[in-house]
């Protein structure tokens, strides 16, 4: 459940055996509910991202989205029967991932489909709570809500983060040809990783302007966005 | 490839569980916590080389043929010990060196990446957009469609006012209806011609033929003061409407006169035998052209308004175009149309565009450049096309139907939307014309109905004069001619 009290086991082999194995067990099953909860909200707003920013830079035609209403807002989804599955798969991986807490970044790129060149890149930080420290150090971080923030707080947080991405196309580039999309996902070493997916590099923007927008926290999780796209010609 | 980890030899109880994911190992260079973190152990590895090496040979990651029991229960026990140090780790993943280590340790902490964590993409290619996607068209797209919006103006489906037509021939060949400069409406009812002053409301009969025949078709002279008027027989009569007065007879046809058109002092009038002659009215040898071209009955015949091209309509199927300067033979002769062509239309703002409508078994409209003889456009109507009428105002032509619906259809052009259709006579529609202004269509139809329809109303700044018109209409919604 929590990497870096592994890892500091493994850097001193010689308390490996110290750890007392019950209380791991413990750990994960009283933080085991908020932080699934946690997870799976921030699994699918990513999900919703993905949809957004297809929609909203024009990866696949309007016609083939259709408004859900979700945090308070009408969001566009692909209807789409092929991009939906494939998002859907994207998106099982990365539940397994989240809950796990293996992730720190999720990455959707957008490359143009002529040249290759990846043209507009969102990325969304998430960092996680640690657990050995969660009831000392709250206070410390304020990075982190507290336990008992509202899940309406939270929507609202999530609803800003859409109407910035909507609205960031009013200074974002035009995107002109074709695009494509890619997910990156920035994992833990120890991941288990299936065929799918496979190393990649960052897709940075060379010579890219960066604009930080929103972020949300819950109790568990806090997800910063940056969006880094080409300056124009 | 050595390990760089130590390795005690110690049973554990630590169970592995099975994997199904891929591990990508060997060679590939793949950042890994625990090999950043095996500088600190490179030391007391060293220490263990001689011992490690005596392990590895049986070490079943790398096979070196059959295995002796001895060796094989070392193995394991090897295997065991590495395990425990390296339990989140995959099972096969071999460590790199501890100057590799070292090497990439370093290599990332200047490139500033982190080694613990690896950036996975997902593999499969996103699938194909279904068609390129414009952003700008995108972003730009109107709050209301363009249909919606200004192109898409009001049009009334009700009628102005609606007259009777009692005893109206129900014959899709006969032209029995026009509406002339001067604002007066003719219509032919069997035997007699009705003239309806559409400014006075005042109606009176014109004249009567005698029993033997009946009015075939009647049409205004360009100045609104005569009226030409075909017979059964094959006569055409010109009269003065102001004096009530016959003005001559004309002979030559010797079979009905369905269809007829003036320009200037020039009548063309089409018969049934498929002869269509130019008469010079102001002459005593009025026959001055005798146009061959059609087979069958003439039901469809429209001047241009410069007067220079004619364009007739026929029951055998065929659209003729006519250079006034030379009607030996027609300058474009069209076979199109599956049906018979009554239905002739010159645009009012390019005067090179005729359309032309086909009968029930046809159903389209065709545009026609008359100067290339080109079809430039086509609609498939559904029903039956009995007239065709363009709006001097809107970029727009009205067409009328019979069966199914008897409807009035309204398309732009040349988008070839259709505006509106709606349901306007109660059997088919036979005849139509427009009112001097432009705005007015008065249709009649097998119903014995003459119906006026505010289609084509022009825009705002005409309101006032409109609002008045309408109050008029309303106190005479209905009445009757005769």
């Amino acid at each position: 459940m929590e990497p870096e009290k592994k890892k500091s086991s493994s850097k001193t082999s010689s308390s490996k055996d110290k750890r007392p194995k019950d209380k791991d067990k413990d750990e994960s099953k009283t933080h085991k509910l908020s932080l699934k909860g946690s997870s799976r909200l921030v699994a699918e707003f990513f999900q919703y991202s993905i949809h957004t920013i297809l929609f909203q830079r024009g990866v696949y035609p309007a016609e083939d989205f259709t408004a859900v209403k979700k945090y308070g807002l009408n969001m566009l989804v692909s209807a789409d029967d092929q991009v939906k599955a494939y998002i859907k798969k994207i998106m099982s991986q990365l539940d397994k991932w989240m809950v796990g807490g293996k992730i720190s970044k999720l990455v959707i790129v957008i490359t143009d489909k002529d040249t290759g060149e990846h043209v507009e890149r969102w990325q969304f930080d998430q960092q996680q709570q640690q657990q050995e420290n969660s009831s000392s150090a709250s206070a410390a971080t304020p990075l982190f809500a507290e336990k008992d923030k509202p899940e309406a707080e939270i929507q609202a947080e999530i609803a800003a983060i859409f109407r910035q991405i909507t609205a960031s196309v009013t200074f974002l580039p035009q995107l002109t040809g074709d695009c494509t999309f890619n997910v990156l996902v920035y994992a833990d070493a120890d991941s288990d990783v299936p065929v799918e997916w496979g190393d990649s590099d960052a897709k940075e923007i060379q010579n890219g302007e960066r604009v930080q927008l929103r972020g949300f926290s819950t109790a568990n999780h806090r997800v910063d966005t940056i969006v880094s796209y080409r300056l124009g010609d | 490839m050595s390990t760089a980890a130590v390795s005690t030899p110690k049973p554990s109880l630590r169970q592995k569980t099975s994997k199904t994911t891929v591990n990508q190992g060997g060679d590939r260079f793949i950042p890994n916590r625990a090999a950043s973190s095996a500088i600190a152990n490179t030391g007391s590895s060293k220490a263990n080389i001689p011992d490690k090496k005596k392990k590895k040979r049986s070490n079943p990651g790398i096979s070196e043929g059959s295995m002796e029991a001895a060796q094989n229960e070392d193995a394991s026990t090897a295997f065991e010990g590495l395990s425990i140090l390296d339990d989140d780790e995959d099972d096969g993943y071999s460590r790199p060196s501890p100057n590799t280590v070292a090497y990439q340790d370093s290599l990332a902490d200047v490139c500033g990446v982190s080694l613990k964590t690896r950036i996975l993409e997902f593999k499969p290619a996103p699938p194909e957009s279904s068609k390129p996607v414009d952003l700008r068209q995108q972003y730009n797209r109107p709050l209301r469609t363009a249909a919606s919006g200004q192109a898409r103006r009001r049009i009334a489906t009700a009628p102005e006012r609606v007259l009777d037509a009692p005893g109206l021939i129900d014959d899709y060949y006969l032209n029995l209806l026009d509406w002339s400069s001067g604002n007066q409406v003719a219509i032919g009812l069997e035997r007699s011609v009705y003239v309806w002053s559409a400014d006075e409301g005042s109606v009176n009969c014109l004249m009567e033929t005698s029993p033997d025949t009946y009015v075939s078709s009647v049409k205004w002279s360009e100045d609104g003061a005569y009226v030409g008027i075909g017979l059964g027989t094959g006569e055409v009569q010109i009269w003065d409407v102001a004096e009530s007065q016959k003005i001559r007879s004309m002979f030559g046809h010797d079979t009905r006169v369905g269809v007829m058109g003036w320009s200037k002092h020039l009548l063309s009038t089409g018969s049934r035998s498929g002869l269509v002659f130019n008469h010079d009215v102001r002459i005593a040898k009025h026959k001055i052209a005798e146009l061959v071209s059609h087979t069958s009955e003439v039901c469809g015949l429209e001047w241009r308004a410069d007067g220079a091209q004619l364009a007739t309509g026929g029951n055998d199927n065929l659209v003729s175009i006519w250079d006034a300067r030379s009607l030996t033979v027609p300058k474009f002769t069209k076979a199109n149309h599956k049906a018979a062509v009554k239905a002739l239309a010159w645009c009012p703002w390019n005067t090179n565009l005729l359309a032309t409508g086909g009968g029930s078994y046809d159903r389209h409209i065709h545009f026609w450049n008359s100067t290339t003889g080109a079809r430039v456009n086509s609609i498939d109507t559904g029903s039956q096309v009995t007239s065709l009428r363009w709006s001097p105002h809107h970029r727009e032509i009205v067409s009328s139907s019979g069966f199914p619906d008897n409807t009035l259809s309204v398309w732009s052009y040349p988008t070839l939307v259709r505006n509106i259709e709606f349901p306007a006579h109660e059997s088919r529609v036979l005849h139509s014309c427009l009112s001097p202004d432009g705005q007015m269509l008065a249709t009649a139809a097998a119903d014995e109905s003459l119906k006026f329809w505010k289609i084509f109303e022009k825009r705002a700044g005409t309101s006032a004069a409109a609002s008045a018109a309408s109050r008029k209409a309303d106190m005479a919604k209905h009445m009757t001619i005769r």
